[in-house]
């Protein structure tokens, strides 16, 4: 008796693509070399299998060429796959790479049209739905322009627009956050949101791993074709981080390193309200100084050097860094230590940890970066709030 | 039957996209027959002085009727195929981004060929008419088989545009195929007048029983002769249109899955 709140039920999926060897599409090739073992099968999808529940924000993870799209496109039905299934119980929406199904040499309303005559959809229902489709999409004025001479966002936008105003209970995305302007990424995010709290399904690839964090419910990671890891989505963008950034394994406090090491935070010391002696918990309201022993190899010049408080659940709290505040040392060799001093700490009890990066002025190459530097405990102080991780020390007042 | 609206759609695409950006527009699918049309007149009238056989019973006596009666059709099955498989190859940005019956991409061009076609005959009938030959009571016999052309042209069509994803020389070798069968055709030469030497008589016999021959030599019939084309005939094409369209439709459907990954 399958589950009636899994919508999407991707079972064992297998998708191979045939590589050949001298790709040329000729019968000169197919009559040469009889046309058959001159290629190689390859797996792009391996083996996968996942339930999207009603409700649920699902995202997928991994690097270029994982897989990632072709595993879309056959809950799509644009692939068939190999082997393994695909149920779907839903009517579903799918906007895929970069732009839509579009006919170049037709006008965006007769685009429109197409798109939603395929989705399914009859000519009165598309007429009833026209002008909000083109409301969304922002393109009054360019709708009976050829496609042809939309730019990719433009394409995005209205292939976007269509795909959400079908009605879709499911809706597959790959990708469309990438080329649309901020407006329009915070429109698509809202009606992911919106979508969400009404109860509709979103399966989501992405390489914005924020979003990721903050939209998803759940979210699997593909590599080179595999499901490699199923579970909640921060701690998944977490793993897949360290993974694609090359980290080093955990040292034996639990911190973990990578960078390139020319400079090197060593240890993180934390002190209370004017105390010498190191700590590692402290109350709401507290002054805090943090201490960053650090080690240079080699005369680097204007290191920046940032802290980021982060909560066990993942909210970074706070971020702050040297060059914001311009405060950036010419060079920097040799050992010491900076200190960061932090004034009645707005932190709500809980348990946090601090991270430290070193890296250059354009904060494009990282020295070093120390993850877990040092985990602490804020107790209860003043003021007290149940929920959140950060008080604005609120002042109530009933009128 | 599902998707009819996306039929409709890309139908209408096929017509209005097609004389786009021309002045003349519409005018240009009238053009290409009837220059057609005047350069065979001239050529048989002029270059090998040859005379038109006479219709039977109709007694007409024309070239130029006889040629556009014959060239109609033909221009529809070689027009269509062609166009289908270019249709199916640009249609690559829709068969890669979403999931529909890709067959409509072929009968698409085939119902918009078709209004052209029924267009083209309107004036084919009118010209009969003015010649003295009056084609209307053959219509109710005419449509129907102009359907199993369809039929028959759709069967192939749909097989060579899905073979050519797979190996684009598919469109250039039909390019030649189907000018030689344009010429095993007796579109532009009567079969009767054909010499009795061997060449002659094998042309003669894939002229008038050949799958294409055949359905030429019903419309010949129909609108130059004005008579009945016998029944074995009538059987044949219908037995012919469903066979080809059946074989067209299964090797389509069995190629089209991978359309979107060999794209
Ligand atoms: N039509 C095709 N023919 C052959 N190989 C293909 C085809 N489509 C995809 N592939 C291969 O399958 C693999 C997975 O591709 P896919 O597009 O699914 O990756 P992805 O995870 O979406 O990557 P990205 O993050 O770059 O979008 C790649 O190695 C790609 O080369
Ligand atoms: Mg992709």
């Amino acid at each position: 008796m399958p589950d009636p709140t899994v919508i999407l039920a991707v079972d064992h999926l297998v998708k191979s693509f045939r590589i050949h060897h001298q790709k040329s599409n000729s019968l000169k090739q197919l009559i040469a070399g009889r046309g058959r073992n001159r290629y190689d099968d390859f797996l792009a999808v391996d083996d996968v299998t996942f339930d999207v529940h009603e409700g649920e924000v699902f995202g997928i993870i991994g690097q270029n060429g994982s897989g990632k799209s072709t595993l879309l496109k056959c809950m799509a039905g644009i692939l068939q796959p190999n082997a393994g299934s695909v149920r779907v119980t839903r009517r579903m929406g799918a906007l895929l790479e970069l732009g839509a199904g579009f006919h170049p040499e037709l006008s965006g309303r007769e685009n429109v049209y197409l798109n939603a005559a395929i989705l399914g959809m009859g000519r009165k229902e598309i007429a009833l739905r026209f002008d909000e489709i083109v409301d969304f999409s922002g393109l009054h004025a360019f709708i009976d322009q050829p496609a042809k001479t939309y730019s990719s966002g433009m394409y995005v936008r209205l292939a976007f627009a269509v795909a959400i105003n079908v009605d879709p209970q499911l809706l597959i995305v790959d990708e469309i956050l990438a080329v649309g302007d901020v407006s329009f990424q915070r429109r698509c995010l809202e009606k992911f949101v919106e979508f969400r709290n009404e109860g509709r399904t979103i399966v989501l690839v992405t390489h914005d791993l924020g979003s990721v964090k903050s939209l998803c419910d759940r979210a699997i990671w593909l590599e080179r074709g595999k499901a490699i890891d199923e579970g909640d989505p921060s701690d998944l963008v977490e793993a897949y981080t360290e993974r694609m950034l090359g980290a080093e394994a955990p040292a034996a406090d639990g911190s973990v390193r990578r960078g390139s090491g020319e400079i090197r935070i060593t240890k993180v010391e934390m002190f209370v309200n004017g105390s010498a002696f190191a700590v590692k918990r402290c109350r709401t309201n507290d002054d805090v100084l943090l201490r960053l022993y650090y080690q240079a190899e080699k005369t680097m010049p204007q290191p920046v050097v940032g802290i980021e408080i982060q909560s066990l659940g993942g909210a970074t709290v706070t971020a702050p860094n040297t060059r914001d505040v311009g405060m950036v040392p010419p060079t920097m060799w040799g050992s010491g230590a900076i200190d960061v001093s932090l004034s009645n700490v707005a932190l709500l009890p809980g348990t946090y940890d601090i991270h430290t990066t070193v890296t250059d002025f354009n904060r494009a190459l990282i020295y070093d970066h120390l993850r877990e530097a040092l985990r602490f405990d804020v107790m209860t102080g003043k003021p007290y709030e149940t929920d959140g991780v950060v008080t604005m020390r609120p002042e109530w007042k009933l009128s | 039957m599902a998707h009819r609206n996306l039929l409709y759609l890309l139908s209408l695409k096929e017509l209005r996209t097609r004389y786009k950006k021309s002045v003349l527009g519409w005018a240009w699918s009238l053009f290409n027959p009837l220059s057609q049309m005047l350069i065979f007149t001239v050529i048989f009238t002029y270059v090998f002085v040859a005379k038109p056989l006479a219709g039977d019973p109709s007694g007409l006596k024309n070239f130029p009727l006889y040629f556009l009666s014959g060239l109609l059709p033909w221009n529809f099955f070689s027009i269509t195929t062609s166009v289908a498989m270019s249709n199916v190859q640009g249609g690559a940005g829709l068969i890669k981004k979403v999931a529909f019956p890709h067959e409509h991409l072929v009968f698409s061009v085939v119902a918009a060929q078709f209004v052209t076609l029924l267009i083209e005959t309107a004036i084919l009938v009118i010209a009969l008419f003015v010649a003295g030959q009056n084609a209307l009571p053959w219509l109710p016999v005419v449509l129907p088989l102009y359907a199993l052309w369809a039929l028959f042209t759709a069967g192939i069509a749909l097989a060579l545009s899905a073979f050519n994803v797979f190996f684009h020389d598919v469109q250039y070798l039909w390019t030649i195929l189907s000018q030689m069968l344009f010429y095993v055709t007796p579109v532009i030469y009567f079969t009767d007048a054909l010499p009795d030497v061997f060449v002659g008589r094998v042309l003669n016999n894939v002229a008038n029983y050949g799958p294409t021959g055949s359905y030429i030599v019903a419309f010949h019939n129909l609108f130059y002769d004005g008579r009945w084309p016998t029944g074995w005939l009538l059987l044949q094409l219908a037995a012919m249109a469903v066979g080809i369209f059946a074989l067209g439709m299964w090797i389509f459907g069995r190629l089209s899955p991978r359309f979107a990954e060999e794209m």
